[in-house]
């Protein structure tokens, strides 16, 4: 199933080729480079899954999840971090992550293939 | 209330550490980059554009041998190289043109201001050259990602000050502030972010820069010229060089 996907990425480099590889897999890709524009999108389209990246410049992307939480009809917007931080240096804050953000996956961006990243909009599809 | 806190980097690394922890942490970003393009290559089936990918291993290559320089002039204060007289135009045709593949994989037009005829200041060539291609790799790379049809504009600029000349990086992107670079130079190493309001990166660029002019009893500031924020150094002008003619 064809996917509108919003990818809050700065790197314009990893947007190049996050987005390709979104597209030849045939979902829509729309961008955001920060919290404020990933807001403005969301609001004026409601994507089907949020690819984010915590590190942003302004707003974090923490700061952005707490932002999208706070509105009632985004609760159950399923949103995937895609990040450079690690996941490890949240240890302790797991069930902050699901249960108050609610993140449904954690990829972390080393070690984070195209390959991987597509099978995890798949797993949405089918959950 | 925001009740978590992610696990911090040890606060007592020394100066050369922190360098090294955030040339770590901007490495991450083209090495990300040239596997993920080799990877959509492979999905798509064909060879992909292996110029690009040169070209990205490149940079991350001069960034990581600027970092070694900076960290041999500060471990060996005393094996200083002989100042002499630079053309402060011809460093930054130089730094130009090793920056230019960068400012094109990130839709930067990368532009040259040079504001009247300088003679020569008294520096070291290379390491000014390293100086100001570190500090161009990561202010090129915090820009964000434009919509396709912008182009973002960076300008390496030269002009007079009182005593000397002022070389450095500015654009319409930035809000530097001296604040902003004291707190940068605070945090550098220590947290993945140290420029939140600059950059998405680690800014290693910015901080190696900052090393390497030190090591030359120079100074990067926060600047403003022509209404662009950046950052720059003033290079003394030589009265022995102003003497001779130059």
């Amino acid at each position: 199933m064809n996917m509108n996907i919003l990818l809050v990425e700065p790197d314009v480099a990893l947007v190049k080729i996050y987005g390709q590889a979104l597209e030849t897999a045939g979902h829509q890709v729309c961008v955001a480079t920060d919290a404020q524009q990933a807001i403005d999108l969301i609001d004026e389209a409601v994507p089907d899954v949020v690819f984010l990246e915590l590190q942003l410049v302004g707003h974090s992307g923490i700061e952005f999840l707490y932002e999208l939480r706070s509105y009632a009809e985004w609760q159950k917007l399923p949103v995937i971090i895609l990040s450079n931080v690690a996941p490890g240096e949240f240890t302790g804050s797991q069930n902050i992550f699901r249960r108050q953000l609610g993140i449904n996956k954690y990829l972390y961006k080393p070690q984070a293939s195209l390959e991987k990243i597509l099978a995890t909009i798949n797993e949405l599809e089918f959950a | 209330m925001k009740d978590w806190q992610p696990a911090s980097m040890n606060p007592t690394l020394d100066e050369s550490q922190r360098l090294f922890m955030a040339l770590t942490e901007e490495l991450k970003v083209p090495f990300e980059q040239i596997e993920r393009r080799a990877e959509l290559a492979a999905l798509n089936g064909h060879v992909g554009d292996t110029k690009l990918i040169a070209a990205t291993a490149d940079d991350a290559l001069r960034l990581i041998d600027n970092y070694l320089l900076a960290i041999r002039l500060q471990q060996n204060p005393e094996a200083k190289f002989t100042a002499q007289p630079v053309s402060v135009a011809a460093i930054l045709y130089d730094a130009r043109a090793e920056l230019m593949a960068l400012a094109n994989r990130y839709n930067v037009q990368l532009e040259l201001d040079i504001a009247g005829k300088y003679g020569p200041v008294l520096a070291h060539d290379v390491a000014l050259k390293s100086a100001l291609t570190s500090l161009g790799h990561s202010l090129i790379s915090a820009l964000p990602a434009a919509a396709s049809s912008k182009k973002l504009y960076v300008k390496l600029s030269a002009h007079r000050g009182p005593k000397s000349i002022v070389a450095g990086i500015y654009s319409d992107e930035y809000v530097f502030t001296p604040e902003v670079l004291r707190r940068g130079r605070r945090l550098y190493g220590q947290t993945r972010q140290p420029l939140t309001g600059i950059s998405p990166h680690a800014g290693a660029g910015i901080f190696i820069a900052d090393t390497i002019l030190r090591a030359m009893s120079l100074s990067l500031k926060a600047s403003k010229y022509h209404n662009q924020s950046g950052l720059a150094t003033a290079l003394p002008l030589s009265p022995q060089l102003q003497l001779a003619g130059f």
